[in-house]
């Protein structure tokens, strides 16, 4: 019990110096993140707590998921796409004071993409040559090849000071960057708090003191503490629990459709699915609006490859002709590939509920096309080691989609991608890819995306189901927070808290 | 006496310590999916080779047994390694982690054990009566009743009941003493429960069969008071049982433990180890499990020195 009390004091006494309470957001947060390290931890824990609020790239993603600028105000490009000067922002300064120069900017490229680092971030920068301080405010890339998603890959490389590229651990514990709000403490399971950073550029933000992330992993805790007041924003929740709070008058819900999509990934390297028509049957089978009315509460959309939120993208899904749902010739196709028996074959499910549901609701309906679907619940190190590996006839599961198409294209669907665990290879869609990437007119990449989509909807390795609804909840008393369908909480800026 | 039994409570104890790490060593490496592959994640754009290069660095390369050596060699000499997650010492993790939990254990501990001889005395001098009859259904309902239900159940009637009740989440002792205290009722009670139901159960079985023996009835004859009787003479001996079973309840405490603070957001010992294994935080896994197991050999060590103070005839023997 001594023990106990003495721990409990000194706990206590860490955490005393905190911001003053009246303007401190209380946000209840899910999931306690692996470290604070922009560049080693990448996972939706660490990005939602330090994306535009500890750290900034030298561009941003607006809430129409176009690219803005960010700690540089401008930038230019060579005829040939290999050489991009940035112009920074002048008075800017790090959460320790130091004024954030051209060489900082160069030193976190050079981090992302040291081999010591080995940031998962790194092949975002792949086709990065050089980064040099060419002038105290200016930054220089140089390519190897040209790069159209580079401005939109740079939103997520977070600018941290100079004297970090073979330093693992510093970061993770206490982050330093440049946002408008500076790290102030972290205990483990209980919460991490953020304070207001005094020399933050942009004028009159952020206007709370501070944010607070407590983190609380029981989802009926998190509940109860925003309608009792305890907590005043639920980021990023699902639709279940959207639905459970909607009701209630003291909380209000921020909604947008999602850029995260799920998903039914299929193995081509082995039969059934290394047939394309086997892939198109699957396809045929689904019935997409059945499975967003059942498994998320209606709230979301049937996508392809690309979200419907990237309008300047995405190509509508009436357009793919798999998309109408039709059992009967999905069992056909499969008889005509040789499959005259029910095709066998096992499905591993991602262990998230809402995962859980639409497997359920995926094997009914296949089951009706000719398909016999065994469901696999595999605990989540499980389903990450047969994924790497490949171990796997279909799945299901999610994921988190980006901004550019390249990104996300590229690595899943390119032969030999880093996530192409499905083993698919089109040396059609390889080619448009390569070029695509090189492109610099907009209305030129869009022709060859579109060329993309079209390919990968009804035969790809991925069946992409639905681009849910994201939410928030909030208190009625919290004003000017904006959603973002990347799940950033960077608009904690501008958000404050009210009578 | 004492220093005899302490000797072979150390004995034990080495023992134990030494089979415990093993299991959990090879355990948990023997569950798929290893710390490299989850801490990249299943969405991280990550080569093979900077897969190998981050498991040799973290010395996953190696064969099992050498890396168990390595392990145990260094936390004979008290270095337990560093959590492959935070880079902090585990030692650091359990010491910010382990004051909530002895104190919720505790809590529950004193809500499960100490109305439990009174109830149970009460429950065997009215057998057979309907209010024996009521309290033996409300104990089957409080062994039956999961706690992480009973604590979720408490959270929604404490929001609909008193929503400006500042019961939720957790406070440290010294920001704010009393809220921390009023934080710790719910979730002591709803691990406290189950214990209550249990111990009192057993308190009534082991009073019933002390009442029936001969010198009770000896007791009665010579003319001593009923009061006097049952909890001077019986419940002194009915105690040997609940003494023994305060130390197994420890453990489930414990156990519990992990459960309730994932329901009441409470950063003790329960859900540093439930976050340890999601993420194959080996070092941290194998130190949490050792501590626990000392406090439940130490609590268990506490329960046989209880034996001699209530049994006399334990004193001179042995």
């Amino acid at each position: 019990m001594r023990h106990a009390v003495r721990a409990a004091l000194i706990a206590g006494a860490v955490s005393l110096p905190a911001v003053a309470a009246a303007q401190v957001l209380e946000i209840g947060y899910d999931q306690s993140p692996a470290g604070l390290d922009p560049h080693i931890a990448t996972a939706f824990a660490t990005f939602a707590v330090i994306n535009g609020t500890i750290y900034e790239g030298l561009t941003a993603i607006d809430k129409d998921l176009r690219v803005t600028p960010g700690l540089a105000q401008s930038w230019t490009v060579s005829a040939d796409g290999k050489t991009y000067a940035f112009k920074l922002r002048p008075g800017v300064t790090f959460h320790d004071g130091s004024p954030m120069q051209a060489e900082d900017v160069a030193a976190t490229i050079r981090r992302v993409l040291s081999k010591d680092i080995a940031s998962p971030l790194a092949s975002r920068l792949a086709a990065v040559d050089k980064a040099e301080a060419s002038a105290p405010d200016t930054v220089t890339l140089t390519l190897k090849e040209p790069s159209a998603p580079l401005l939109a890959s740079l939103a997520t490389i977070a600018v941290v000071p100079r004297g970090m590229e073979a330093n693992k651990d510093a970061l993770q514990k206490r982050p330093v960057g440049t946002g408008p709000f500076k790290f102030a403490e972290w205990r483990p399971n209980g919460h991490i708090l953020l304070s207001k950073h005094a020399g933050y550029w942009q004028q009159g933000l952020p206007k709370l003191e501070g944010v607070k992330f407590n983190l609380v992993p029981e989802s009926a805790t998190r509940q109860v503490g925003l309608t009792t007041g305890t907590y005043a924003m639920l980021p990023n929740i699902d639709a279940a629990t959207a639905q459970q709070l909607k009701t209630n008058p003291q909380v209000r819900i921020a909604e947008t459709l999602e850029l995260a999509y799920t998903m039914i990934g299929m193995n081509t390297s082995k039969p059934p699915f290394d047939k394309a028509e086997v892939r198109e049957a699957l396809n045929l089978a689904l019935n997409r609006q059945e499975i967003i009315a059942a498994a998320l509460f209606g709230a979301g959309v049937p996508g392809g490859p690309l979200s419907p939120a990237l309008k300047d993208w995405a190509t509508d899904v009436a357009q793919f002709s798999c998309y109408k749902s039709d059992p009967a010739k999905a069992k056909q196709m499969l008889e005509a590939a040789g499959h005259k028996e029910p095709v066998a074959i096992a499905m591993s499910v991602l262990p998230r509920q809402d995962i859980k549901d639409i497997a359920q609701v995926v094997q009914q309906q296949l089951n009706k096309a000719g398909f016999k679907v065994e469901l696999k619940n595999l605990e989540l190190g499980q389903f990450i080691q047969d994924w790497r590996n490949s171990n796997f006839d279909i799945f299901a599961s999610t994921n988190a989609g980006s901004v550019d198409p390249d990104d996300y294209f590229f690595r899943t669907f390119r032969t030999g991608g880093s996530t192409n665990v499905f083993k698919y290879s089109n040396p059609e869609v390889d080619r448009l890819l390569d070029s695509a990437r090189a492109m610099q007119d907009q209305a030129q990449r869009k022709a060859a995306y579109d060329d993309v989509q079209k390919r990968l909807a009804c035969q790809g390795p991925i069946a992409h189901i639905a681009y849910g609804q994201l939410f928030t909840a909030t208190r009625p008393n919290v004003q000017g927070f904006s959603i973002i369908a990347n799940r950033s909480l960077s608009t904690l800026r501008e958000t404050t808290i009210g009578k | 006496m004492i220093p005899r039994l302490l000797a072979a409570r150390l004995i034990d104890l080495a023992v134990i310590l030494f089979g415990v790490s093993v299991v959990v060593f090879l355990l948990i490496r023997l569950v798929p999916g290893d710390a490299v592959a989850i801490m990249l994640g299943a969405n991280a754009e990550v080569t093979p080779e900077r897969i190998a290069e981050l498991r040799g660095r973290l010395g996953l390369d190696l064969p099992i047994h050498t890396q168990y050596l390595r392990w145990a060699g260094a936390a004979l000499t008290g270095d337990f390694g560093v959590s492959i997650w935070t880079g902090r010492p585990v030692i650091e993790e359990i010491l910010a982690s382990i004051g909530p939990t002895i104190e919720l254990t505790l809590l529950a501990l004193i809500f499960g054990a100490v109305p439990a001889v009174p109830l149970g005395a009460l429950m065997a001098q009215w057998r057979g009566g309907a209010a024996d009859a009521a309290l033996r259904v409300v104990s089957i309902a409080g062994l039956t009743i999961p706690s992480f239900w009973l604590g979720i159940v408490m959270i929604l009637a404490l929001a609909t009941l008193a929503p400006s009740a500042p019961m939720l989440g957790y406070v440290p002792f010294a920001q704010d003493p009393l809220g921390h205290v009023l934080r710790l009722i719910l979730p002591a009670f709803a691990l406290g429960l189950p214990v209550l139901a249990n111990l009192s159960r057993l308190v009534r079985t082991a009073m019933l069969e002390a009442l029936s023996q001969d010198y009770v009835r000896t007791a009665r004859a010579k003319g001593v008071g009923e009061r006097r009787v049952v909890y001077r003479h019986a419940l002194r001996n009915a105690l040997i049982p609940f003494v023994t079973s305060l130390g197994v309840m420890t453990g489930y405490l414990l156990g519990g433990a992990i459960v309730v603070e994932q329901v009441f957001a409470i950063p003790g010992l329960g859900r540093l180890v439930l976050g340890a294994i999601a993420e194959r935080n080996y070092p941290l896994i194998q130190a949490t499990i050792l501590v626990v197991t000392c406090g439940f050999v130490i609590v268990n060590f506490v329960v046989d020195l209880l034996y001699l103070a209530i049994d006399p005839r334990l004193r001179g023997a042995r």
